[in-house]
């Protein structure tokens, strides 16, 4: 399990890397935390000619709370947003990703990219309504999380453009509920909930393409109070609202049923928690 | 590539292919065979090692991107003397190992833990030590070990 | 110091393998670099069954740092097959090449090799090779599928191997039985994966013929018989070294078809070392798998609980081919000679049978059969407990094998020596609290909360085999005995050379302490050399938990052969009858005498050294050989308990506590016995709740690599706590075997705590969240 040969750049700023990968002629690739990276080389099913180091590139690393958004720079690493308090969500989710060790190197943006419907990171960001920002040979985007994934590790970014920065807005009230056969593994089923004055976002992953906005109809405002029997409802509508695969893991209807206990699992925390005003 | 790997301490001056791992780069061309390979695509933990204090799987890393790290491995763990890091200690009294492979990585993740959580439960211990597989002990030996030296009772 | 000689056995010596295996010294061969060594990457078959009709090796040997490029035709190559033999009425031996010839058997068999100068370029290679083939129709399931292309043409009906095993009228005591119950059983693929996986270093002399091969293997001198008929060399001329093993659980206990490739590829390029060290992946594809099995059960009881009768019928995938040297047997034979477990019975009916089918082949296997065979047995006294509305451990009870009944002719006429059943489920129920439990679950199902429930699995686990008791699989060699030279150097100190192997059970030292018992000396004073050919006069290997018992009894005999010699040549310089001396921590005293009279340095020295001093009719030297065969086993008891809750909602799975007692006899280091035993409890668990090696119906493996194939980890496996009995075996040094009883049970155990908890009998291992949830889901 040896990776096929590339060869490699060393980005110096971002603009280096975005006309490293645009030299690259499509088949250049980001190598950041490479923690889903670097598996796929070794399993070589991944062959980049180029792979465009960004590890080093001054100013990505960077976590902002600026009107509400949180703002973190490409680079910033699962064990930092684990970490911080800012966005309790974000927080929570990325304790959920693998191990400490995988933690330390692997990134948020890299996540993004990556675009595993079983991640944890691409949910938040779609429960958060977030954004990311994208440099390119065109110059820069915004991208919005519903743009952004587009199926099962696929990303609307060009071969050629690179995630800066990640928006996340920080919810009044979250929570995170995730069925996995072991901690740190993908989940089998996650839920992302957040709510944003009355807008209640409940997005569950791994049971399509890209992680799941449900579409709760009359229920999706919501003033803050959420009772056990809402819970419930919201709970079962997510349940009718996915349409997931069956694999190795778990059964559609398997899926379905983990779908509705972690959306309850969720909410219920959610109807708890409020993020500190003092963030 | 030509880099720099500053590995527990000592420099090292290395030509490498990019597509080498750090630890291919380790065992082979700095014949620091401490660090193992149990996977080679970050499930397993036995290659764990500390780059730049923070732990890291050796095999989802490039040589090339340790260039100018500290990189501190298994064999860096005792004093130079021979003396036992009291997590060495520890896994030898609590029988925290049986062949050995899966335990450079278990002591670098549990060296790193100690550093940063002076007191972890063994609910803590187990929770960190999950990300290293261990296929002979069944970890109730490793929890043991690594509550042990948390505990200072590391040496003899 | 005074008294008496303070044993090393019974107590927790440091292990001697710890200080350097903790600080980064380890010796495996997977670390081992020589000069001129080259690196070989297998090319794998992407498909389960076809036929190659051409290999083109152009675009591999134009990589550059590739320097050969081998495939089963290759004259190194193309005369050499493995065949497991057996001389069973009905057995079809099979050939299996070193690299495929003319057709691939299973996906990941190996077709090519490829040599480069490292391990990155021989990839680089291997994906250059191209590999035509002509699709055949797979088998992957050994029990239900149609037979187009068969997966050998001496066995057009796929069956390698089948034996019926019978004892008694089953029919007769069915038809008196007071219930009857019926199961069909699956147990869940799953394999060995050690941390470390194969690995191979190659290196032929042509000068003089000599071939070094460094394998982490389980069974080195086995592998050197082997290779010396594979290869046509003098066996003399073959050096198998198995230094620091990163773990083996019985998957390095097989010489596989790479080994031979990699040896008969050295004898092809004289003078230069080839490594090959497995990777993950390859070893989930081709390293033996093992517990694809089905049991369709039936079984009947009296009124008050007495088993009267056992039918199964069995089938096991044996995968591709028969494993070498083991046979296709080795499953189902155990699987049919064990079935019955530590219960009585005197009416059976088993029929085994082992399948060949389009998947990777099945070997030795920590438990080989039992874990599967124990859940079946556990799974018949569950539901017979549950027909006659008994308490299942009282039905347990009711059925044990007793000490009174022992020795105890199983009904497959194995011969069981312990009897400490009652003795291990009595201390196993203590410890776990079983009132307390019961309380517990009681009070949840009052006032709501996680259904809990409470599963036991009883085990007998044969352990250290004699030739009686290796005799079933009628290879053609009996791997009853195992030798031990202990040798006392001129200053004093001793050097064992034992013929075990350690792949992490600790054997350096329980056989140092061994010794140091038998001969007198201090723990520290012995050194102990294993796993080389070269030094070691024989040993069998590490399987069938035989170590302790047979390679233990070998080096109590010559140590205590050599403590004679000793004391006659102390007793001969000193002028004192042997009779009135005695050999302890290194210094020999008369009787009784706290003043030693000559230390055993001083008798070494004239042993070797000074002859002039030597008395008449004493050889120089001071060593002695011996080997050691138990004739029969040494049984060893083994009860698990514990407890588990369920989320019917999730399917999650919680275990609260689990108990397990075994009996290992004499213990020698308790601290290596409770790590065997929390070791195997936990992949025990593994293979109740997580690992499982799927194939699609096309044979490919879709679980082929360690995101899919999950082992537990410190997160899954709970506090253990161990508890033991003492029966002394009857051999040197009265221990029984550990190491393997510990998988035995968890499969039962999870599965009786599951229909103990909601009522439902889980009949298709494994028991995942997923599989709860279906089996609880209206």
């Amino acid at each position: 399990m040896k990776c096929p040969p590339f060869s490699y750049h060393r980005a110096t700023d971002v603009a280096d890397a975005v006309a490293a990968l645009g030299a690259a002629d499509g088949e250049g690739k980001i190598l950041a935390g490479g923690q889903s990276l670097v598996p796929l080389l070794a399993l070589r099913l991944a062959r980049p000619a180029v792979l465009v180091d960004v590890n080093r590139v001054p100013g990505l690393d960077g976590l902002v709370v600026r009107d509400g958004v949180l703002h973190a720079g490409a680079l910033v690493r699962h064990l930092h947003l684990a970490g911080q308090d800012h966005h309790p969500l974000a927080a929570e989710a990325a304790r959920w990703i693998g191990h400490t060790a995988i933690r330390s190197r692997g990134t948020l943006a890299g996540s993004l990219a990556h675009a595993d419907p079983s991640a944890e990171l691409p949910a938040v960001l779609r429960a958060c309504d977030g954004a990311v920002h994208v440099a390119g040979p065109g110059g820069t985007r915004r991208l919005g999380a519903d743009e952004l994934f587009v199926g099962a590790l696929q990303s609307s970014l060009a071969e050629t453009e690179m995630i800066t920065g990640v928006e996340l807005p920080v919810p009044d009230a979250w929570g995170f509920a995730e069925f996995a056969r072991r901690h740190g593994d993908f989940a089998i089923v996650s839920v992302a909930a957040a709510r944003f004055g009355d807008r209640l976002r409940v997005v569950v992953g791994g049971v399509a393409g890209v992680p799941h906005l449900v579409d709760p109809g009359d229920l999706a405002t919501c003033d803050g109070g959420l009772s056990a029997d809402r819970v419930a409802i919201l709970a079962a509508a997510a349940a009718d609202d996915v349409d997931p695969p069956s694999d190795l893991h778990g059964s559609a209807g398997y899926r379905r049923a983990l779908t509705e206990q972690m959306t309850a699992r969720a909410l219920t925390q959610l109807a708890g928690h409020r993020t500190p005003e003092a963030a | 590539m030509k880099i720099v790997l500053t590995v527990n301490g000592e420099r090292h001056r290395v030509e490498v292919e990019p597509r080498r791992t750090l630890a291919d780069a380790l065992r082979e061309d700095l014949g620091l065979t401490g660090t193992h390979l149990g996977c080679e695509h970050g499930v397993c933990g036995a290659c764990t090692v500390i780059v730049d204090g923070l732990p890291a799987r050796a095999c989802l890393m490039f040589a090339v991107q340790a260039d100018g790290a500290a990189v501190e491995t298994v064999e860096g763990l005792a004093a130079e003397d021979g003396t036992l890091h009291p997590l060495q200690e520890a896994f030898s009294r609590c029988h925290g190992l049986q062949c050995g492979a899966c335990t450079p990585g278990m002591l670098m993740t549990a060296a790193h833990l100690l550093d940063t959580e002076p007191a972890p439960d063994r609910a803590r211990i187990r929770a960190e030590m999950a990300g290293n597989i261990c296929r002979c002990t069944g970890y109730v030996g490793i929890v043991d070990a690594v509550e042990e030296a948390a505990a200072g009772r590391g040496d003899p | 110091m005074t008294g008496d000689h303070r044993p090393a056995s019974g107590t927790p010596v440091r292990r001697k393998e710890d200080a350097r295996l903790l600080t980064g010294r380890g010796r495996y061969v997977s670390d081992l670099a020589l000069p001129r060594m080259r690196h070989v990457a297998f090319v794998r078959s992407p498909l389960a069954h076809g036929r190659i009709t051409g290999i083109d090796t152009d675009g591999a040997l134009a990589v550059d740092g590739v320097t050969a490029v081998f495939t089963g035709e290759h004259p190194a190559l193309a005369s050499v097959a493995l065949r497991a033999l057996s001389a069973l009425p009905g057995y079809v031996e099979t050939d299996q090449p070193p690299l495929a010839r003319d057709k691939v058997r299973f996906a990941g068999e190996a077709v090519a090799a490829v040599v480069a100068d490292d391990r990155y370029l021989a990839e680089d290679g291997a994906e250059a090779v191209v590999v035509d083939y002509e699709p055949l129709t797979p088998t992957v399931c050994a029990w239900d599928a149609g037979i187009t292309d068969p997966v050998h043409d001496e066995a057009p009906d796929n069956l390698l191997l089948s034996r019926t095993f019978t004892a008694g009228d089953v029919d007769d005591a069915l038809a008196g039985a007071h219930v009857v119950v019926d199961r069909d059983l699956t147990t869940n693929r799953h394999g060995g994966n050690p941390i470390e996986c194969r690995a191979g270093v190659a290196r032929y002399e042509a000068a003089d013929r000599r071939l070094t091969f460094w394998s982490g293997t389980q069974v080195p001198h086995l592998v050197r018989t082997q290779l010396a008929e594979l290869l046509d060399l003098p066996e003399g001329n073959i050096r198998v070294i198995a230094p620091d093993v990163g773990g083996g659980f019985g998957v390095k206990a097989v010489l596989y078809p790479e080994d031979v490739a990699l040896c008969l590829m050295a004898m092809a390029t004289p003078g230069i070392p080839l490594k090959w060290v497995e990777d993950r992946v390859e070893h989930l594809l081709a390293a033996t798998h093992a517990r694809d099995h089905r049991y369709v059960l039936r079984a009947g009881f009296a009124a008050d609980g007495e088993l009267l009768a056992v039918r199964a019928d069995v089938w096991c995938n044996v995968g591709a081919y028969s494993v070498y040297p083991w046979t296709a047997g080795i499953e189902p034979l155990m699987a049919g000679g064990l079935l019955t477990g530590p219960y009585k019975l005197a009416h059976y009916a088993c029929t085994v049978r082992g399948v060949t089918t389009n998947t990777s082949p099945s070997g030795p296997y920590r438990g080989v059969a039992r874990p599967a065979t124990v859940f079946a047995m556990e799974a018949l006294l569950d539901s017979g407990a549950r027909a006659l509305d008994m308490d299942p451990i009282a039905l347990r009870r009711r059925n044990l094998i007793l000490p009174a009944d022992v020795p105890y002719r199983m009904p497959s006429r194995l011969v069981d020596d312990s009897g400490a059943y009652e003795a291990c489920l009595d201390r196993a129920v203590a410890m776990f609290d079983l009132a307390g439990w019961r309380a517990e679950q009681g009070r949840r199902r009052k006032v709501g909360g996680r259904p809990l429930g409470i599963g036991v699995g009883i085990y007998n686990e044969l352990t250290g085999l004699g030739r009686a008791a290796s005799a079933g699989p009628r290879m053609p060699f009996r791997t009853g005995h195992d030798a031990c030279t202990v040798r006392i150097n001129p200053d004093g100190a001793v050097t064992v050379f034992s013929g075990v192997t350690s792949q992490g059970q600790g054997l350096e030292t329980t056989m140092a302490q061994v010794v140091a018992d038998a001969l007198g000396v201090d723990y520290d004073a012995v050194d102990v050399r294993i796993g080389d050919t070269d030094s070691s006069l024989w040993g069998f290997g590490a399987f069938s938990s035989r170590q302790a018992v047979i390679g233990g009894g070998a080096a109590h005999l010559a140590g205590a052969d050599v403590r004679a010699k000793a004391l006659a040549l102390a007793g001969a310089l000193c002028e004192v009858d042997v009779s009135d001396l005695d050999l302890r921590a290194g210094q020999v005293h008369v009787r009784g005498q706290e003043k030693p009279v000559i230390a055993l340095a001083e008798v070494a020295e004239v042993a070797y050294l000074r002859s002039d001093r030597l008395p008449e009719g004493f050889e120089p030297g001071l060593e002695s050989t011996k080997f050691y065969d138990p004739i029969r086993g040494a049984f060893a008891a083994g009860v698990q308990i514990a407890a588990l809750e369920f989320d019917p909602a999730t399917g999650e799975i919680g275990i609260l506590d689990w108990v397990c007692v075994e009996d290992a006899g004499r213990i020698v280091h308790p601290v290596i016995v409770a790590g065997q035993v929390a070791g195997s409890i936990a992949q025990g668990i593994g293979g109740a709740m997580y690992e499982h090696l799927v194939y699609d119906e096309d044979g490919n493996l879709s679980t082929g690599t360690l995101l899919d194939y999950l082992m537990p980890t410190a997160g899954e496996i709970p506090e253990l706590r161990i508890g033991h009995v003492c029966t002394e075996g009857a051999n040197p040094t009265h221990v029984r075997g550990v190491g393997e009883g510990g998988t035995l049970a968890p499969n039962a155990v999870v599965a009786g705590a599951l229909l103990d908890a909601l009522g439902v009998e889980v009949d298709d291992l494994p028991v995942t969240p997923a599989r709860v949830w279906e089996l609880v889901s209206p």
